[in-house]
């Protein structure tokens, strides 16, 4: 809990920027969430603490990006590595956020934080220096495909922060990949801001290596019209969490999101999602998978809040779980809050083991276990991996999964 | 559009039990001390364990801290402000029914329920309390002819202490919540069961719970025990008048089934809820919980919520024996400025176990209704399953429904589903109604009971009638 010692004395960093203090001002106070509040109540407290244990890396370090860059036409960004970019083409341009755009935007989203709900990206901002801060003005047409990096070195905190927006009528494919090394802890804050009539399709692939923790914080604004799709996988982390919280300003827009969670050994894996229907005729498809083996535990909390306003909103919300082993254990929460009358809102989960029949079906036709096994995960794996933007002949995340797991 | 409003307005119904029994009562003083558990205790001329076993509790509840993750908004409740025993004057033991003050005959009489033994034919023995008292039990005799012991608690402690020893705060230990530690602190009167091994209950057992006085509590405490083999089938309904003040109910049910006993536990919750400005009305905070001790023993909760200001009840089941099976059948309705938050917990704890849970929560006016249910998977639970359904029906944009189902799983060899879902009242069916000639205030009632058709279902016929009747009255009102 070293960081937590030095936030308490406000010695944390040096340097500090505004963000940064006011950040530490609000969790000097109570710089750790509190465990029995609905949001952290079953997350491992050692592992969290663990999670804060090392000292804060500032600098950005080489790494080996999981696949090489052979698109000519691919932006590749990592965050941290002090990259400037000024894409301005005839159809489209990235750009930079001013420091004065960036620091306009951080300010307002922290006046709506609330301590326990968004500790995570409280503690990413406090951390986050000026380097590791990415934010980026998308407009146009015909955008090529953006992967962000970030990367955690080993025996160390990192904080790295990336906010987009994504202006009107512009489209783009996003992938962003979190690396995190032995022995690290990666606070990755993403902020998305989605103008009218934009869309998104966003993946996110996080994993680590022995020990590695994750805190991805996830905040979508989407104003009318947007559409925004969001694929994720999250696995090989001693402790993760993945919070994901989208309001969909306006109303009038389309959410989908397909997440997936990997659990082995005594890992702990979670997935926290909040999706606000602020407006008429929204409309959310959600699954989110999990798979827990070993003695590990993996959570996922999903709650669709539709308050009067959000008239019409078709939302349903699916948790699939699979359980593995005698020692393993999942937990899902997937919750309503709806006052608006004239809604179509649905729900559901499952908790069960891989289908004995099916598996005797295959044997049958002379396949062995082992490949059984294997074609049963893939089938349950493709649907989510299907979601992610990323190519299959760069990168083959369903042979990468079937082979860890 | 005209229909909406005409779907709030027949939902408007006056509560029809809301009127004070004028009658002799022997009221304690106010307040919640050690002195007046023992005045309480020494007044049912209680054993010393029972006094220990409250005392132990008072100790516990002083601990302990009053829930607030419901999110229940309701004004501090002054435990020092309520009267804990409150009973109608009478002579000190009833041996007939004629002995009974005749007024207190004709409130039962009142509200419908058979106390007199020529109403023999609903063949439904009856355990009447009033305020902190049991004030008559019927067919006694006959029960007793197949060894079934029902009686109120009170004579339970006295003519079968060993029992009470043996089993009260097992399910629900007194350190399990604040209103449980409460109860067992300061419980006046209840119902006792006992069905011996073997035996299939003649009738339907039912407990009827009047509070009448408007500054005392009523805290009851049931306990059904069915050996091995054994099965009885429970009913409980509950009434209050209508002040402008808030009355709190804190009850304790529990249950245990041995080897192949079967429990079914009904209940028709209609306590005063309020006036529209949700001043007054019954605070309900229950705990009901079941134990399946024995292989194949199974026990059924089935209720009807349409009363109390603010609900707080899980009746719940802790599924231990192997190839035990648990279920829980629902209907909420709420309306005004009601609160119910309510559901149930199954755990499953035992192999092969199974659990069913069909929830129906109907909110109207400026309600809240919250369905919050636990399913648990033990390690041992090989071979077990769950199966959860939760509908909500919003009736009006001021409603809130809400679900929030806690599903957590240790075992693989194990299933759980849950499965919710919310709708309204469509002017499209209707329509569709209303052009076949049925009238509007018929077709929602109709759609109402069609909504909740699976739980009425579950409900013993004279209940399932009084629950349809229920809703249909909740419903009926000025159609323009």
């Amino acid at each position: 809990m070293e960081i937590i010692e030095k936030i308490k004395t406000n010695k944390s960093i040096d340097n500090q920027t505004e963000i940064q203090k006011i950040c530490l001002d609000k969790l000097q106070s109570s710089p750790l969430p509190n465990p029995r509040s609905e949001q952290w109540r079953l997350s491992n407290k050692s592992k969290l603490s663990n999670f804060l244990d090392y000292s804060v890396n500032e600098n950005y370090s080489k790494f080996d990006t999981p696949y090489p860059k052979n698109s000519q036409s691919t932006v590749r960004l990592i965050i941290g590595e002090n990259c400037q970019i000024k894409l301005i083409e005839k159809n489209y341009s990235i750009q930079q956020l001013s420091e004065d755009e960036l620091h306009k935007y951080i300010k307002e989203q922290i006046s709506f934080f609330n301590q326990n709900e968004h500790w995570s990206d409280l503690l990413n901002l406090s951390l986050s220096c000026k380097n590791n801060i990415l934010g980026l003005k998308i407009n146009g047409s015909k955008i090529p495909p953006i992967e962000i990096f970030s990367h955690a070195s080993s025996n160390s905190l990192n904080a790295k922060t990336l906010i987009i927006f994504l202006e009107n009528n512009c489209s783009v494919d996003l992938l962003q990949v979190n690396l995190c090394e032995d022995n690290s802890s990666l606070s990755q804050s993403t902020f998305f801001c989605l103008e009218e009539n934009s869309s998104l399709n966003h993946g996110v692939v996080s994993y680590g290596v022995n020990k590695s923790n994750l805190l991805n914080s996830l905040n979508v604004i989407q104003q009318k019209n947007s559409e925004y799709n969001l694929g994720s996988l999250h696995f090989k982390f001693n402790y993760a969490r993945f919070e994901i919280r989208i309001k969909q300003s306006e109303g009038n827009a389309k959410t989908n999101i397909k997440g997936m969670q990997i659990t082995k050994k005594d890992e702990q894996i979670s997935t926290y999602t909040k999706i606000d229907f602020d407006g008429p005729n929204g409309f959310l498809d959600q699954i989110n998978k999990s798979l827990a083996d070993d003695k590990s535990h993996a959570i996922f909390e999903g709650s669709i809040i539709v308050p009067k306003i959000a008239q019409k909103t078709d939302a349903s919300q699916l948790s699939r779980n699979l359980l593995l082993s005698n020692l393993a254990q999942i937990d899902t929460k997937p919750q309503l809050e709806i006052i608006a009358d004239d809604v179509k809102c649905k729900h559901g989960a499952t908790i069960s083991q891989l289908n004995e029949e099916e598996l005797f079906y295959m044997r049958t036709r002379g396949i062995t276990l082992t490949e059984a096994n294997k074609l049963q995960l893939s089938s349950y794996f493709q649907e989510i991996i299907a979601f992610i933007p990323v190519s299959k002949d760069r990168w083959d995340l369903l042979d990468k999964l079937l082979n860890e797991n | 559009m005209g229909n909406e409003n005409l779907v709030k307005d027949v939902v408007k119904e006056p509560y029809k039990y809301g009127f004070v029994t004028d009658i002799e009562t022997e009221k304690i003083e106010k307040g919640l001390n050690e002195d007046i558990i023992k005045l309480i205790s020494q007044k049912k001329e209680e054993p010393k364990f029972l006094l220990d076993f409250r005392l132990k509790a008072f100790k516990k509840w002083q601990r302990m801290s009053e829930p607030d993750w419901a999110g229940l908004g309701y004004k501090k409740i002054d435990y020092q402000d309520i009267i804990y025993y409150s009973a109608p004057k009478q002579k000190d033991k009833i041996s007939s029914l004629d002995e009974v003050d005749p007024k207190l005959l004709e409130t039962f009489d009142k509200l419908g329920i058979p106390l007199t033994e020529q109403k023999k034919l609903t063949n439904v023995a009856v355990d009447a309390v009033f305020d902190s008292v049991s004030i008559a039990t019927t067919f006694r005799e006959e029960l007793a002819e197949h060894g079934v012991i029902f009686c109120s608690i009170s004579e339970a402690v006295k003519n079968h202490p060993d029992l009470i020893e043996k089993y009260l705060g097992t399910v629900v230990p007194a350190s399990d919540n604040y209103f449980a530690a409460l109860n067992s602190a300061v419980f006046s009167d209840g119902s006792f069961v006992y069905i011996p091994k073997g035996v299939t209950c003649p009738m339907d057992l039912s407990s009827y719970f009047r509070i009448n006085s408007g500054d005392s509590g009523q805290f009851e405490r049931t306990l059904i025990i069915a050996e091995e083999s054994s099965s009885v089938s429970y009913l409980e309904g509950c009434t209050a008048p209508m002040f402008d003040t808030n009355t709190l109910h804190a009850a304790v049910v529990e249950l245990i089934a041995l080897d192949d006993a079967s429990i079914k536990y009904s209940t028709v919750q209609n306590w005063y809820a309020g006036d529209e400005e949700g001043i007054g009305g019954i605070f309900n905070f229950v705990t009901k919980r079941g134990k399946c001790l024995g292989k194949r023993s199974k026990i059924s909760w089935s209720q009807v919520e349409t009363g109390s200001a603010i609900t707080w009840k899980y009746p719940s089941c802790l599924l231990l024996g192997e190839e035990s099976v648990g279920e829980f059948y629902s209907v909420a309705l709420t309306n005004n400025l009601q609160q119910a938050d309510t559901g149930t917990k199954m755990i499953h704890i035992g192999p092969k176990t199974k659990s069913t849970i069909i929830s129906k929560g109907i909110s109207a006016g400026n309600s809240k209704n919250s369905y919050r249910g636990l399913v648990k998977m033990g390690t041992k639970a090989t071979g077990s399953r769950n199966y959860s359904q939760c509908d909500s029906m919003l009736i009006g944009d001021q409603a809130s429904a809400n679900t929030f189902p806690y599903i957590k799983s240790q075992q693989p060899n194990s299933e759980i589903e849950h499965e919710a879902s919310t709708c309204r009242i469509s002017e499209d069916q209707l329509f569709y109604l209303q052009s076949r000639g049925i009238e509007f205030e018929e077709a929602v009632s109709m759609m109402v009971s069609g909504f909740c058709r699976d739980v009425f279902n579950q409900l013993p016929m004279e209940f399932a009638a009084e629950a349809d009747k229920l809703l249909a009255l909740k419903l009926e009102g000025s159609v323009g």
